[in-house]
Order: C-alpha cells, then sequence, then structure tokens
C-alpha cells in the first residue's frame, strides 16, 4: 500500500523524476565505466608487463630474487613443470640465466643472455612476437642467438652476424661461445632492447657447464587472475620441490605500485563525485518533500500517522535512486560490454605504454564489482541520508501543516 | 775543514738512511705506497694458485702472473687443462680477456669490471686498483698495534670526493716491514662487504711477503678465494711486448 502509494508519488511530478533519474543513471553509467576502464587498464598493465618477459608467476630457487647467480639451480625442476597441471595455469617454461659479456671485434657490453625453450617459451613471454628482423630461436637452433635491437646496434651487429659471448660458468670456470644473430627484437623498453639477449637452453646447458639444470620456471595463465587463483597450489608445489613460488607483485612490485598510487587517487576523484551527486539529489528530493507540507498534513488529517508518511516518502526515494542506479548500471554495462570489443585508442600515449608492455589500444574490463560498487554506495548514501526528511515529516502537526505555505 | 766535511756527510748519510723511515712511521700514504711497492715492486713475475671455495665445491688454479708498474699486468691461467690458457691482461684502464677455445680477444666493458674474475671472490677492478687506494683516498692512522714482534700499522683510508669508487672506506693493516696484512672493504653505509687477509707472510724474492691471502665475503660466509704465491722474482727486466694485445693472444 505505501509503495504503491510512493510509486505513485514518483510519476506525480514526472519531469522532476526524469531529471533526478537522468542525473542519477548518468553518474552511475559514469561510475561502471570509468571503474571498468580502469581495471581494465590494471589488467592491460598487467598482462603486459608481465607477459613480455617474466611470466604471470615464477619458481625459483630459494634466495635467487636476491642474488640471481647461475649456481643457484632450481631443485627438481622437471617435476615442477607438472605445474601446467594445476587448473589455471597454460603454460610453463624452464629457463636459465646469467650475466655475458657480448663482443664484436673491439666493442663489447655487457647483457643478460638466457637459455630458453624455444617450443615453450613463446606460450609464456611474447617477447618472440617483438622480433623486427629474422625470426625468434627454432627447435633445432644450437648456436643461435636473439638479441634487443639496442644492443645489436651498440654491437654494430646486423642479422646473420656472428656475436662472441664470454661469460662465467655454473663452477666458475670460463663459459665463452660464438652465436649467430638469427633474430632482433623491439620491445620499445629501452633496457630490455639493450640488456637482453636468449639461446636456446641445451646450448646454454652446455657453454655454462649447467649440466640438466635451469634457473627458474615461469608461467603463465589464459585469464590474468586464473593464475592468481591457482597461487596456493602453486605455493605447495613450490615448497614441496624446495623452491618458492613468486607471485606477479613479487617479480615486478613497481607494477603493483604504479596500480596502486593510480588507484588510490583515482579513488578519490570517484569519492568527490559520488558525494556531489548524493547531495544534489538529496537536496532536490528534500526540496520536494518541503514543498509537499500541505499534501502530508492533509493525509494525517484524515487519519495517516506520520511514521507511515515518512516511510512512503523515503520508500520514494528508494525507489527512485534503485530504478536511476539500475538505468545506469544497464547502459554502462551495456557500452562497457561495446568498448570491451573494439578497445579504445589513445593516440600520442604509445610511448607511455609501450613502457609497460602494452600496445596503444585499451580494453575495459566488467566485473559484478565494478559494474555495482560505484552505483551500489550511492543508492546506499541515499537510502541512508533519505532519514533526513522522514524525522522531518516525524514532527509535521497536521494544523500547522495544512496551512503552511 | 774535509774533516768538517766528512763528518756533515755522515750525519747527512744517517739522517737520509734514518728519516724516510721516520716519515714512513707517521704518514700514512707513505706507508701504503711502501706497502704496495713491496708487494708489486717496479716489476714482478710469480706463479700461485688461486683456490675458489664456494657451497657447491672447490676449484683450484694455476696461474702465472707479471705486473710492471701500477698499472700493467698479465695473468695466465696453466692448470686445469680445463681453465689453462685463459689469459687476462690490464694495461692501463683497458681490460682484455682471450679465451682459447674463441681464441679470441675481447676488450672489457667498464659494467663488466665489477663482474668476478675467474668465478673467484676478486672481481676485474681488483687487478690493478691497487693505486688507486694510495692516491684516491684519504688516510689516516688509526693505531699502531704491537703484533708477533712487530708494529702494525692501522689506517682508515675514505674515498677523496668525486672519486668513482664503490667502497664507503678501506681498513688497511701493514706491517712495520711494509707487508700488507689486512684490507677490510666497506660499503657507503658502513657495513663490512669483504676482507682480504695475509694468512702467511715469508721471505719471498728477497723480501717479506704475504705468501698466502684469502679474500672473503661477508654476504657468504663459508665461500672464500685463497691466492698462494709459489715462487716469486722481484724488479726484473720485463719486455714491454709482454703487456701487449697481440702477445695476449699469442705468446712469444
Amino acid at each position: 500500500m505505501l509503495a504503491a502509494l510512493a510509486w505513485r508519488n514518483i510519476w506525480r511530478q514526472p519531469a522532476r523524476s526524469i531529471l533526478s533519474l537522468i542525473g542519477l543513471a548518468f553518474s552511475s553509467l559514469l561510475l561502471v565505466f570509468m571503474l571498468s576502464f580502469q581495471f581494465g587498464v590494471y589488467d592491460t598493465i598487467k598482462v603486459g608487463a608481465l607477459g613480455l618477459l617474466n611470466g604471470f608467476g615464477q619458481f625459483q630457487p630459494i634466495g635467487y630474487k636476491d642474488d640471481p647467480d647461475i649456481s643457484r639451480v632450481l631443485p627438481n625442476w622437471h617435476a615442477l613443470m607438472d605445474a601446467t597441471k594445476i587448473n589455471g595455469v597454460d603454460a610453463a617454461t624452464p629457463r636459465a640465466a646469467s650475466y655475458a659479456i657480448m663482443a664484436n671485434g673491439d666493442t663489447s657490453f655487457g647483457a643478460a643472455i638466457m637459455g630458453v625453450n624455444p617450443a615453450s617459451e613463446p606460450k609464456v613471454s611474447t617477447l618472440a612476437s617483438t622480433i623486427v628482423e629474422g625470426r625468434y630461436l627454432a627447435q633445432n637452433d644450437t648456436a643461435a642467438i636473439v638479441m634487443g635491437a639496442g644492443l645489436a646496434r651498440n654491437l654494430g651487429l646486423k642479422l646473420g652476424d656472428t656475436v662472441t659471448m664470454l661469460g662465467t660458468g655454473n663452477d666458475g670456470s670460463v663459459a665463452a661461445d660464438v652465436l649467430a644473430i638469427v633474430g632482433i627484437f623491439s620491445t620499445g623498453i629501452a633496457e630490455i632492447d639493450r640488456q637482453i639477449t636468449q639461446m636456446p637452453l641445451a646450448r646454454f646447458q652446455d657453454t655454462f657447464n649447467l649440466g640438466d639444470n635451469v634457473n627458474i620456471i615461469a608461467m603463465r595463465s589464459r585469464g590474468f587472475n586464473d593464475i592468481v587463483n591457482a597461487e596456493p597450489a602453486l605455493r605447495k608445489m613450490a615448497k614441496d620441490a624446495g623452491a618458492v613460488y613468486l607471485r606477479w607483485d613479487e617479480l615486478q612490485p613497481e607494477v603493483r605500485q604504479l596500480i596502486t598510487l593510480d588507484l588510490s587517487t583515482a579513488m578519490l576523484a570517484y569519492g568527490v563525485m559520488i558525494v556531489v551527486v548524493v547531495f544534489i539529489l538529496l537536496n532536490t528530493l528534500y526540496m520536494s518533500v518541503l514543498e509537499r507540507t500541505r499534501e502530508f498534513g492533509g493525509l494525517m488529517a484524515i487519519g495517516m500517522r506520520p511514521a507511515q508518511i515518512g516511510t512512503m516518502v523515503w520508500l520514494e526515494l528508494v525507489f527512485l535512486s534503485l530504478l536511476g542506479a539500475g538505468i545506469g548500471i544497464a547502459l554502462g554495462a551495456g557500452i562497457t560490454v561495446w568498448v570491451q570489443e573494439v578497445g579504445i585508442q589513445f593516440a600520442g600515449m604509445d610511448e607511455v605504454f609501450r613502457q609497460w608492455g602494452i600496445s596503444g589500444r585499451v580494453y575495459p574490463s566488467l566485473s559484478l564489482f565494478t559494474a555495482t560498487i560505484g552505483p551500489g554506495i550511492i543508492v546506499g548514501a541515499i537510502v541512508i541520508l533519505g532519514l533526513i526528511p522522514y524525522r522531518h515529516i516525524l514532527g509535521l502537526e497536521p494544523v500547522k501543516a495544512m496551512g503552511a505555505a | 775543514m774535509p774533516d768538517f766535511t766528512r763528518r756533515h756527510l755522515l750525519v747527512l748519510t744517517i739522517a737520509a738512511l734514518v728519516l724516510p723511515n721516520m716519515a714512513l712511521a707517521q704518514d700514512p700514504q707513505a706507508i701504503l705506497r711502501a706497502a704496495f711497492d713491496n708487494w708489486r715492486a717496479t716489476s714482478s713475475h710469480a706463479v700461485a694458485e688461486m683456490t675458489i671455495k664456494k657451497a657447491s665445491g672447490t676449484r683450484s688454479l694455476t696461474m702465472e702472473n707479471w705486473t710492471q708498474g701500477g698499472d700493467k699486468a698479465l695473468v695466465r691461467f696453466i692448470a686445469p687443462a680445463r681453465d689453462a690458457g685463459n689469459a687476462t691482461l690490464q694495461n692501463g684502464r683497458r681490460t682484455y680477456v682471450f679465451n682459447p677455445k674463441l681464441n679470441q680477444v675481447i676488450q672489457l666493458p667498464a659494467s663488466a669490471m665489477s663482474q668476478s674474475w675467474m668465478g673467484s671472490d676478486f672481481s676485474y677492478n681488483d687487478l690493478t686498483k691497487t693505486e688507486q687506494l694510495v692516491n684516491d683516498y684519504t688516510h689516516t692512522l688509526l693505531e699502531t698495534r704491537r703484533q708477533n714482534g712487530h708494529d702494525v700499522y692501522v689506517i682508515e683510508s675514505i674515498p677523496k670526493r668525486g672519486k668513482p669508487i664503490v667502497w664507503g672506506k678501506q681498513v688497511v693493516q701493514v706491517r712495520d716491514d711494509s707487508v700488507l696484512l689486512r684490507e677490510d672493504f666497506y660499503d657507503q653505509s658502513g657495513n663490512l662487504v669483504r676482507s682480504m687477509a695475509a694468512d702467511r707472510v715469508r721471505m719471498l724474492g728477497g723480501r717479506p711477503y704475504p705468501i698466502e691471502m684469502t679474500m672473503s665475503r661477508a654476504a657468504t660466509p663459508g665461500a672464500w678465494t685463497r691466492i698462494v704465491t709459489k715462487s716469486a722474482e722481484f724488479d726484473i727486466d720485463i719486455p714491454s711486448y709482454l703487456f701487449t694485445r697481440s702477445n695476449l693472444q699469442n705468446p712469444r
């Protein structure tokens, strides 16, 4: 009965109600889209930054993170490759790594050299897709190397040239090799293009006297969150093998820092927006309550109790905000889903994005959380602050109210 | 008159003999200079064994080395077979490495100078950085200690402003007969990073010499690198072609 009255009352002032609804719906829509977009950017950054080289997670020997020495090898690494059997982990690849001097005649530069499995590596790392000249390592390569465009340029080498590599083997002896450049990659990240080189794992193990050992296993999942969900299983697996599992934010803490920083400033902006929207709406609604004092007096005169009237008015607010938020969520989700298909191109942002290993096109990521949290807070605030007109109505007396202007 | 001259001369001679030692006892830089002169002389030729102890195992290498002045050094490994033939040459600021498998000489980039030398606790920098300690640091004599019948000078050396030095300070111990006993390396925040200690001092090539020296790192207890000098001759004539690139690749 009260609900029906409240619903009818909303449409007795259609112009005002529709304006309120539009305001509510529009701010809800904005919140849904902006939050989805923001989380989409975060996912893109995570996938881009970690997918390029590190993988979404890694098994490492204990202590390797602080002192990545080639002599710290992964115990039971063949058993750890079974991580792909864990639900959510789609690919795993073994790697060995060291530091070496790359030389061409009298020109030489220090660089990281990674021994990788040419078959499984591209399933984990997107480095292979950034090859600009030649090709990535292949299964039957032996004395082959791929290096970044920056290092190749510094060394004065081109595709097909040979580079002399001088490093220190696992046992401390000299590890030296001559390798032919089969591919040159350009990730756009200067440090990687200047400092990373890769060669076939078997040849690496041979040259660096590593036997059958590897240093790390890098992993990837289809969706970024799949591997996050698989973390307890991965941690247990690592512990059983005598190794450690490193999560994405342990591999690249700067990515998490960037996200936290960005999110906290964004939250401030969203907070301000929600406060403004809520107060504008409450102001309109409270004004309409004050205008209707005469009407409420009449209702009381014919026997309606103030608490009932208050509840009716409060229900009007609740219906209005629910309806507005509902429309906003529907429209916002619709727009977000559409943009998820096509993406948004940011002109001129390529340089910034490339540092994080992502292309210029960004896709929002709609979830239950991003769709409901913003509008939910608005509705919640209105529902709670709507108790102010309720209290106002409780204080009304029929005769005075009917005489009000 | 001739008598006076003779006596005068005698006094001068005694003064000349005694004074440098007195100066040496007071000036920490001179103490260090004398210690490095004693260590490397104007030239030297030595055969030494380097033992590298790591958690994973122990490795022994035999090397022959030549030095001239403060900035020329050639080290050639002669055993075991796996490492024999590898050689390192330092001439001034340039460092070259020869690898017999590649049959190639590689000039090291500056960024590689702090890397481990032949898997040991020494870096390429350590091969000739001794001169830097004498010249690029400000030295203070902390104390003079009596030890095994010798005076031992404990000297604190702090890098001069603007010098490209990774250490925060070094504490060096030198015996009164110019034998380098100990060198402690500290980082910028004053933590001990590594130490080189003379374990045995014997007469070698006509001078007191730290024939056994051990380098250890604070971060890796149980791992160390020991260099035992088997034989050495000092202040000898070394042909200048020895320290050339072509000699590094094709020894005469």
